[in-house]
């Protein structure tokens, strides 16, 4: 196999991508290991080597003597042509042996249009699709990651989903494998085994059946396990494994940096976002944790910039104590610190110019939503007139471009509200006219961007209908038409894919057979625009007998029994029911440091949920 | 001026596939790995200064290649290869540091040795040829017919095995004038009617005196 892969690597475009041998990339003796874990990113190398979860794990996996852990990607059209013809299957980067003789597959599932490509990845691997014809020859195929909250589009695949954060449980059923492996128990016995480890999904051991509308009526467990599934969390971030080292890669990837990781959860409940909810309570880092961490990292991979990863930068409790130790360093070693998720607003302006903030990632704002009525809807904290000071300071310094986010077709949006956007574009652009010391002879560029946006297990809005694409392609067009200047550039999100993510985000599993027999015919990377084909897709859901405006736009009742319901992501129902109800009032929900709001992530006593909190201390 | 510090290292094995625009970066982070104070450029956008004399085609091994740096404060030449090899990844190799003595436009040629999967005669009969034609991709995009054949003249070819044959070449490698090892294959290749498989590594860099750029 060796020398066939040689043979192709330089026909192929970027052959970097698959011949591994990057720097701190693991190598070990296969003979030596009693597991070996192919860690599978379905999407493009440059996209999955910007991950920071696989490098975690691939770090902590690589860290037990007897397991060897390897990174496996999508490949590229090109080189899956070639691999095929010369019938070579998928490969652990690392050893280049076919991962169908590993004892895990394991997938990071990120998102929900990543779903094609990990079957595809299975068929390139020589593994058949569903778990049930996969004898015990085949490796264990696992999952996990945020879209395992609602796993069962992939129930009919995988054998495990890891449910939560990672860290913990997948090496407890890895050693539990090595301990059943060794005593040569089937593989049955050691999924029903694995069920006792908390936060462990087995989907086989539980059945689903349906109403005649198409709800699901009950999900029965099997064999006796647990008719819930909790999701696992760290409790301690500080002593929780880190990587000291990335595996460096020689072509360029999305995000080519070290990056340290804050804090996990977020204290915003924005009602939209899914990982504000499921990602629950928020845990901090402590500062000397992070600086040692970063440091560390920046030594042993060379990278000359670094980020701070978290949901939102600017919650960090000490953020400028942080910063000021990290540039203690980073200055002299020429390391640049970027900051995503940041609001620019709270930095005194000796730290802003230290950091280049603004050079760097110019000014960029989430309001989502064009009217203060909507961004109260979906519980956004960001008002008109943060922004627009926030932007009139940066136009007195200098800046000459602003980017807005937005979404449409959020729950309870009216015309109204798709004008407000461009009214608050207007506004932006006037704060440039009307500032004294604008910049001499440029101009202002506004870009505003807009999504569709997608209901999501977890949240609040997961009873919501999405609009249906002509809804969206209609308030689209009237954004367009309420734009009066040419200083303000719009760009959107094509509606096509969010519908798909939708259906797929609050499938069931019925929809198995849709992406099986999309994989039949090759779909793959649906997350990339020349890869989608939404045609070929409706015609398959015709062809399936679904239909994807089920899943995609229709309104659910509250005592619906929804796909996910058996999985608890310590979230109640009972504050999201509320919550939904708040946001049809338009009435904000205070952040998790002003007041707990009862949202049943206190059930781990652990991080904000336990913080002394203003409202305690007063 | 701080004086130009010339690195000699090996590129072989896996780290062939790595493009020269990503051996800069790699170097790079190499270079800052091994905590070797490189100077930096001034200015807006500040860069350590790294100049390679010549790139090296993605899938080509080099033995003596070289990259220049200046340091930002004195260390043994020793020191600066031991510390580089600690952190470099696999395939790539400091062999030796110094004080650069020529000047990069001084660099005229290289030598070669092409492994080639095709017997010594198939190659002989080629070599022999009047004149060698191949198409040649210009900057502009465009292709262009060149003549291989007078810098192929000095060229040694030794069978090495059935169906293989290593060939022994000096060609023209710097800024006015560049030929790629490679287009001989191309030419081979259409002259045998198959695809040919063969092994490029670049063995030295050489001045217009024959003698080694250093």
């Amino acid at each position: 196999m060796k020398e066939r892969l040689e043979n192709i690597f330089l026909q192929v475009q970027k052959p970097a991508r698959y011949t591994g041998g990057e720097l701190n990339s693991v190598t070990k003796n296969k003979d030596e290991v009693a597991v070996r874990f192919a860690f599978c990113f379905p999407d493009l190398y440059e996209v999955g080597m910007s991950h920071l979860g696989m490098k975690i794990l691939y770090g902590q996996f690589n860290n037990e003597p007897d397991v060897w852990c390897e990174r496996v990607f999508t490949p590229d059209t090109d080189m899956e042509k070639l691999m095929k013809e010369n019938g070579i299957p998928l490969y652990g980067l690392e050893s280049w042996d076919p991962i169908k003789t590993f004892d895990f597959i394991g997938f990071t599932l990120q998102y929900e249009l990543s779903f094609t490509a990990l079957l595809h990845m299975l068929e390139l691997a020589e593994v058949p699709l569903r778990s049930a014809d996969r004898d015990e020859s085949f490796p264990l195929v696992v999952a996990g990651g945020p879209c395992a909250c609602n796993p069962e589009p992939l129930a009919d695949f995988i054998d495990i989903f890891f449910l939560g954060e990672g860290e913990e449980v997948d090496l407890e059923v890895i050693n539990l494998y090595k301990e059943y492996k060794a005593k040569g128990y089937s593989k049955k016995e050691f999924l029903r085994a694995c069920t006792d480890i908390e936060g462990v999904y087995v989907p086989s051991l539980y059945d689903v059946s349906y109403n005649e509308d198409g709800t699901v009526k009950a999900v029965t467990p099997l064999d006796g396990v647990k008719p819930t599934v909790k999701k696992r969390i760290i409790k301690d971030l500080d002593t929780v494994y880190y990587p000291d080292k990335f595996v460096v890669p020689y072509t360029d990837i999305v995000f080519d940096r070290a990056q340290s990781e804050i804090f996990r959860g977020c204290i915003r409940g924005c009602r939209f976002c899914q990982a504000g909810f499921i990602y629950r309570p928020v845990r901090e880092k402590s500062v000397d944790t992070i600086n040692k961490q970063s440091h560390d990292l920046c030594r042993n991979t060379g990278y000359e910039e670094f980020s701070l990863s978290s949901l939102s930068t600017s919650d960090y409790t000490k953020l400028e104590e942080l910063l000021d130790r990290l540039l203690d360093w980073a200055e002299k070693e020429h390391t640049n610190i970027s900051l995503p998720s940041l609001r620019v607003d709270g930095f005194s302006e000796e730290l802003a110019n230290r950091l280049n903030v603004l050079r760097r990632a110019g000014l960029t704002f989430a309001p989502e939503a064009g009217t203060q009525r909507l961004r109260d809807a979906i519980n956004k904290n960001l008002t008109e007139d943060e922004i627009l000071e926030t932007v009139t300071k940066a136009f007195k310094g200098g800046w000459t471009a602003v980017k807005l986010y937005f979404m449409l077709g959020l729950p309870t949006e009216t015309m109204e509200d798709i004008e407000g956007i461009a009214q608050l574009g207007q506004k932006v652009v006037n704060a440039f006219y009307q500032n004294p010391d604008k910049p001499k002879g440029k101009g202002v560029t506004v870009s505003m961007s807009t999504s569709c946006f997608v209901p999501k297990p977890f949240t609040p809005f997961q009873w919501e209908p999405q609009d249906t694409l002509d809804q969206l392609h209609e308030k689209q067009q009237h954004l367009k038409e309420s734009i009066h200047t040419k200083k303000i550039s719009l760009s959107y999100h094509d509606a096509k894919t969010s519908f798909l993510e939708a259906v797929l985000a609050r499938g069931d599993r019925r929809l198995c057979r849709v992406l099986e027999a999309g994989c039949q015919r090759g779909f793959n990377l649906d997350s990339w625009s020349e890869h989608f084909d939404f045609d070929a897709w409706m015609e398959l859901f015709a062809e399936c007998g679904l239909d994807p405006a089920f899943y995609a736009n229709r309104r659910r009742e509250y005592d619906e029994v929804l796909p996910w319901d058996h999985l608890d992501y310590g979230v109640t129902k009972e504050f999201l029911i509320r919550e939904n109800k708040l946001a049809h009032a338009a009435t904000t929900t205070p952040n998790c440091r002003e007041a707990c709001s009862g949202c049943g992530a206190a059930c781990w006593k652990e991080g904000v949920c336990v913080e002394k909190r203003t409202d305690r201390i007063q | 001026m701080l004086k130009n510090v010339r690195i000699v290292f090996s590129k072989t094995d896996r780290a062939k596939y790595v493009s020269h625009l990503d051996l800069m970066r790699t170097i790079t982070r190499a270079f800052r790995r091994a905590q070797i104070p490189l100077w930096y450029t001034e200015g807006f956008n500040r860069h350590p200064y790294l100049t390679f004399a010549a790139p090296l085609s993605l899938g080509h091994e080099g033995l003596r290649e070289t990259v220049d740096i200046r340091l930002e404060e004195e260390m043994p030449m020793d020191e600066v290869v031991a510390r580089l090899n600690a952190a470099l990844p696999q395939g790539i190799k400091a062999v030796e540091a110094a004080e650069a003595v020529d000047k990069v436009k001084d660099l005229v040629a290289a030598e070669y040795t092409i492994t080639i999967h095709c017997s010594a005669d198939r190659v002989k009969v080629l070599l022999a040829q009047s004149e060698i034609l191949v198409e040649k991709r210009t900057k502009k995009k465009t292709m262009k017919t060149i003549d291989l054949k007078p810098y192929f003249a000095g060229a040694v070819v030794t069978e090495a095995g059935e169906n293989l044959c290593v060939m022994e070449v000096t060609l023209p490698s710097g800024s006015t004038e560049n030929v790629n090892p490679g287009l001989f294959l191309t030419a081979l290749s259409v002259s045998v009617g198959e695809e040919i498989q063969a092994e490029f590594l670049r063995k030295r860099l050489l001045k217009a005196d024959g003698t080694e750029f250093l």
